[in-house]
């Protein structure tokens, strides 16, 4: 066995997680505790008139955008700050927080919540994405309802449309989808020595510190933001925690003893935020030998009542466009539409996911149209090393889709079973291909985050990483400890990392965009090599080092031209189905994935990543129907929204092949996202050879196939 | 207000609780045995199994009437025994582990299974943890880790 | 105030049923969802239970002269593995909800509860079930078709219990179970199909198909069946498109959170037709 670093250990979180050890925010103990409730909007638009609350017994207490302390903002501080703490008069989305209530027994505070009445005066609301952009009911955001309306060109697409030979028209749609972290959202916050301190279940501390100061006017060292152990996250742990965050804020400011907000599974289902539903139009130009020459998109995503970090998501839907193809002229709109829905917000791929299945459909529509095969119609167009992006980005790195895809095709079978199962023939093989960049888009690493990482070696030869960056699920204090023991050269229990605390760590920045091993692992890599130059493992010292932009990048963000990403991840997967012809069920009967992510940091965690993020992917091409109901969700509860089981999907195949990048710590890019991009579009593509019809939706449901091939 | 006599973990207990109270809060509460978590509370996720009388069920929705003269065992009480600590290390050693949350569920729903059938096949694996939602993982490694403590722990299943 | 019952014998449990009110209570897997209330707070029951899962008298599966007497409080797990009870039921109680719920769940609950996508309903629908009544003037025989009368609304009465499920033997070998539900496993029903039949010297001599979730209970409809008995296969094959479209007539399903009625209504007359097919299509088995 050789010594690459990529051999598995086994993780340092494993044997205190299965043998039930690990203590999440609702296990810990915190002395006086008060529970939280919060009071939400019964209506999806309108203005708040009144709240009729019920006699409060002594130790209960509601508190509302009127208990904001002196100097404190009614704002939620994320990008913007468009999301109030709690309602005051406009109302924008069904169940939006109103106020808290408190009180030191469950039950008690159960029976007056219930006895709580928020009135609302009701305003029409729009939900889709097509109300939206149509207004209904007056605008929601400035007074077109358009929180982003971006615009990209490449080449010369309107040269390229006069000569075309045909243009073909293509629509694709995205649904809603849930994160569904197995550990509910859930803040405590308490006061102590002068100070606001919230025990968190989230991806970022950092940013919650940010977001809750406006609210009780307090500085940044006055807020201390502990994470919790997160039991899942998944980009739904990225913002929303500062919803909770802030209504605690003001709660504990005015109070001073520790409440704590754990929401119930339906609570959490029906009020925390989602992932964007969209619609991406194509028009695409042939040439007489049916040759892409340009192509026109028009990607709208469904962004809900408050900006959150929309534009950005759309950013990655426009960037992910045209998914791994080089197609010469390109003009692409994206626009994030306001709704009446519960905030969109970050959820694995961010915005990605939605551009990659529209491309991927778009083009495997057009190889029916023309009758080639899909894998060779799909591989004429990869990017290339100096490939231009839609962004006229350049591609840096060796593009190893064709080895990838052999490789995939061999272990699955795809030329055989392509013979095998005509199109039509209810069973179906398909392939899709994707890329992901790597941290956050253009400069924002290097003007936004410029993260920073400590790690302190002791005398007794231990040495421990300080960083912002947490252990949710995806493996992070087990590689980073992993990157830092290899360059120190001292057995990976001798690297200690702990769930962070904005009052012990510096700001490396949020664990999100497959950031944290590419970026931060970087960054830990860089501060233990400075660290070995001068500690022996005999004596205490400590090293800070700061995030340093790879100099090759050109980046315009008025403009968004040039390199949005410094580098980016690979994947192909391949699904074959079979489909039932008299209920139009599918069975899943292989997937196979290969995926490029510069080098693993431990193979056993990436395999991990690529079979969850499959089966998430699959779930969401397949099974996860989240419809809209009067402003709220129809399948609000884990019976009626259905993510896979164990039973669901079948074992995947994985395979990774490495190709290191400079920039990464031993090599490695971002995987998390990743490996979420791609399978989607594969299912949905197998079902539509399986029942020879297009596929131009997710989730394709049976009941959606049954539509079509009925139609 | 009811009392209950039951065993749990091995001990005789008396619970003087209302009798429709979930036993999950009867043993987080009252008992401090927080392994046994809450991720839906309607029985869809099995973050909350325990063994019952050494059958698999779900603490959110069994009132802790139902448990009188009954026998529970959560993970507090599995670890501390030879199976136990065979699933434990299993699940640690072949990456059947992310975020955790459903882990002490899947734990239990593996001892449950192993109990009934000592050599499973992937399918029967794959059964015997049907009722117990992964979001991180796929769930091919926890097949794997239940595989894996199945062949280990040969004689004491 | 007492919340719940833990009766001592069968006689206790009509006893609180009737003095009491209290609501029959077998694995309690559908009251704790339906009236659950987050951590730490009560569920919100509409009235004191009494909780019967633990009866000896409800949980024996006994054989009497060829009639199986299933006690209604027999959790779904055992139902499954007893090799006694017919196939039909074995499957359909094997794909009910999740192994953690089946150890719990019971055909007794399944039955009072009277919910349209009842799996264990649709089973014992087709092969004919009887239940057993326990009240405070004596018991009762019923059968399950006319005891449940739509969704959630059954004939038992505030001084009565479910005390037995009673299937009587059948010729039928030529089983078909289909659950089409909202995944694999662990899942609610968006519709389902129980059918069976006995075929004897290249004559049907049996047939009975009940369809779930589809209609406000569980479709079945005998004078259909009835016309079918003593077709030869090919007989019958020549009657599959006037059976089809007599059901079609009678389905009338709903467009929920879980599924729409018109793909309810396709795949249920798709699977109906599919076991209707095999039936007139396999005369050279036998």
């Amino acid at each position: 066995m050789n010594d690459s670093i990529s051999n598995p250990v086994r993780r340092v979180d494993a044997y205190d997680k299965a043998a039930g050890y690990a203590q999440y925010l609702a296990d810990m103990k915190f002395e006086g505790l008060l529970y939280g409730r919060l009071i939400r909007t019964p209506v999806s638009r309108g203005v708040l008139t009144g709240v009729e609350l019920p006699e409060m017994p002594e130790g209960y207490r509601y508190i509302s955008a009127a208990d904001i302390p002196p100097g404190g903002e009614n704002r939620i501080q994320m990008i913007k700050s468009d999301w109030p703490v709690f309602v005051s008069d406009t109302v924008r989305y069904l169940g939006q927080t109103v106020g808290i209530l408190t009180g030191p027994d469950r039950q008690r505070l159960h029976e007056l919540a219930s006895k709580i009445t928020v009135h609302c005066r009701t305003q029409e609301a729009a939900y889709t994405i097509e109300e939206g952009l149509a207004c209904r009911g007056g605008a929601i955001h400035g007074d077109d309802n358009l929180f982003a309306d971006f615009h990209l060109k490449k080449g010369d697409p309107e040269a390229a449309f006069s000569q075309a030979d045909r243009i073909v028209e293509d629509t694709l749609e995205t649904g809603f989808q849930e994160h569904v972290y197995m550990e509910p959202q859930g803040i405590t916050a308490e006061w102590k020595e002068g100070k606001l301190v919230f025990h968190a279940s989230c991806q970022c501390p950092f940013y919650i510190r940010k977001a809750v100061a406006p609210s009780v006017h307090m500085p940044y060292e006055n807020i201390i933001v502990n994470q919790t152990t997160t039991g899942g996250a998944f980009g739904g742990k990225e913002h929303f925690p500062d919803v909770i965050a802030s209504a605690l804020a003001v709660a504990v400011y005015v109070l001073r003893r520790p409440v704590q907000v754990i929401f119930d599974r339906r609570e959490d289902m029906l009020y925390t935020v989602k992932r964007h539903p969209s619609q991406v139009l194509f028009r695409t130009a042939l040439d007489a030998k049916g040759r892409i020459t340009a192509m026109d998109i028009d990607a709208r995503l469904n962004a809900g009542a408050f900006e959150s970090c929309s534009p950005i998501v759309l950013q990655r839907t426009i960037f992910s466009a045209n998914s791994v193809y080089d197609i010469p002229n390109v003009n692409i709109r994206g626009r994030a539409v306001a709704t009446n829905t519960v905030p969109s917000d970050a959820f694995r791929g961010f915005g990605a996911p939605q551009g990659i299945f529209a491309a991927e459909m778009h083009m495997s529509h057009l190889a029916r149209e023309l009758g080639t095969e899909e894998s060779e119609f799909k591989r004429k167009y990869f990017l290339a090393k100096g490939g231009k992006t839609v962004t006229n980005g350049t591609v840096r790195e060796e593009v190893l889709l064709e080895q990838m895809w052999s490789r995939a095709a061999e272990l699955s079978g795809y030329y055989e079973k392509l013979k095998a199962y005509p199109p039509g023939s209810y069973r179906g093989i398909a392939p899709a291909f994707y890329l992901h960049g790597g941290g956050f888009t253009g400069s924002g690493e290097q003007e936004i985050i410029n993260g920073k990482v400590r790690i302190t070696g002791s005398k007794d030869g231990s040495a421990e990483i300080l960083l912002s960056n947490v252990e949710m699920g995806q493996g992070t204090a087990t590689t980073f400890s992993k990157i830092a023991a290899r360059v120190l050269d001292i057995p990976l229990d001798r690297v200690k990392i702990a769930n962070p605390s904005t009052a012990r760590v510096p700001d490396s920045g949020p664990t999100v965009a497959s950031r944290s091993i590419m970026v931060v692992g970087k960054l830990v890599e860089r501060a233990a090599s400075q660290l070995r130059e001068r500690w022996g493992g005999t004596s205490d010292e400590s090293v800070l080092v700061q995030y340093e932009h790879p100099p090759w990048i050109r980046w315009d963000q008025e403009t968004l031209q040039g390199d949005a990403y410094p580098c980016f991840s690979w994947g192909v997967c391949i699904v074959e189905v079979s489909v039932d012809p008299g209920t139009w069920e599918v069975e899943t009967l292989g997937v196979w994935t290969g995926h490029e992510i510069g080098r693993a940091i431990d193979e056993a965690i990436v395999h991990g990543q690529v079979i969850g993020g499959v089966n998430q992917a699959l779930g969401y091409g397949g099974l996860e129907k989240l419809e809209l109901s009067g402003g709220g969700f129809a399948q609000h509860t884990l019976a009626d929204y259905s993510i896979p089981t164990s039973l669901d999907f079948p074992k995947v195949t994985s395979f990774l092949v490495e190709n290191p990048y400079e920039y990464g710590p031993f090599g490695a890019k971002g995987a998390g996202e990743l490996v979420f991009d791609g399978a989607a579009a594969a299912y949905a593509a197998a079902v539509q050879r399986a029942v020879d019809r297009k596929v131009e939706r997710i989730p394709a449901t049976p009941e959606y196939i049954m539509e079509i091939t009925e139609a | 207000m009811n009392q209950i006599h039951c065993r749990i973990n091995g001990s005789p207990v008396a619970i003087s609780s209302p009798g429709t109270r979930r036993l999950l809060d009867v043993l987080r509460d009252d008992l401090g045995l927080t392994s046994v978590k809450e991720g839906c509370g309607e029985g869809e996720c099995g973050a909350c199994s325990v063994l019952l009388d050494g059958k698999l069920v779900n603490s959110c929705i069994l009132p802790v009437l139902a448990v009188s003269g009954g026998d529970i065992l959560t993970l507090e009480g599995l670890r501390e025994t030879e199976r136990g600590r065979c699933i434990i290390d299993a699940f640690a050693e072949t990456g059947a582990v992310q975020c955790g949350f459903c882990t002490p569920g899947m734990v239990m729903a593996a001892a449950a299974l192993l109990f009934e059938h000592s050599d499973p096949t992937e399918q029967e694996i794959r059964i015997g943890l049907s009722g117990n939602l992964c979001r991180c993982t796929g769930y091919d490694m926890i097949v794997s880790g239940v595989a894996l403590a199945a062949e280990r722990g040969r004689g004491l299943w | 105030m007492v919340d719940a019952y833990y009766p001592g014998s069968l006689a206790e449990a009509l006893e609180l049923r009737t003095e009491r009110g209290a609501i029959p209570f077998a694995g309690g897997t559908d009251l704790m969802v339906k009236y659950r209330r987050p951590a730490g707070v009560l569920p919100e029951l509409p009235g004191p239970v009494v909780l019967l899962g633990h009866l000896d008298e409800l949980a024996r599966i006994t054989e009497e002269g060829g009639i199986l007497h299933i006690g209604a409080a027999v959790p779904l797990s055992v139902i499954e593995s007893d090799r006694r009870l017919p196939y039909l039921l074995r499957s359909s109680a094997s794909q009910m909800a999740s192994p953690a719920l089946r150890n719990v769940a019971t055909l007794g609950g399944n039955i009072g509860n009277a919910s349209p996508a009842g799996d264990g309903i649709c089973a014992l629908a087709a092969l004919d079930a009887r239940l057993r009544i326990a009240g405070s003037q004596g018991s009762r025989s019923i059968s399950l078709e006319e005891f449940i009368t739509g969704p959630g609304t059954t004939l038992l009465r505030e001084d009565e219990l479910i005390t037995e499920i009673t299937l009587r033997p059948s010729d039928c070998t030529r089983v078909f179970y289909r659950k089409v539900g909202t995944r694999k496993a662990n899942a609610l029903s968006k519709l389902s199909v129980c059918a069976d039949a006995a075929v004897q010297d290249g004559v049907i001599t049996d047939i009975r198909i009940a369809l779930g979730a589809v209609a406000p209970k569980v479709l079945r409809m005998k004078d259909i069946e009835e016309s079918l008995r003593g077709s030869t296969p090919e007989e019958l094959s020549e009657r599959i498109p006037d059976v089809l479209a007599a059901y079609e007539k009678h389905i009338r399903p709903i467009d929920d959170q879980r599924s729409t009625a018109r793909y309810r209504k396709t795949a249920a007359l798709r699977l109906a037709e599919e076991f209707l097919r095999n039936l007139s299509e396999e005369e050279n088995r036998e």
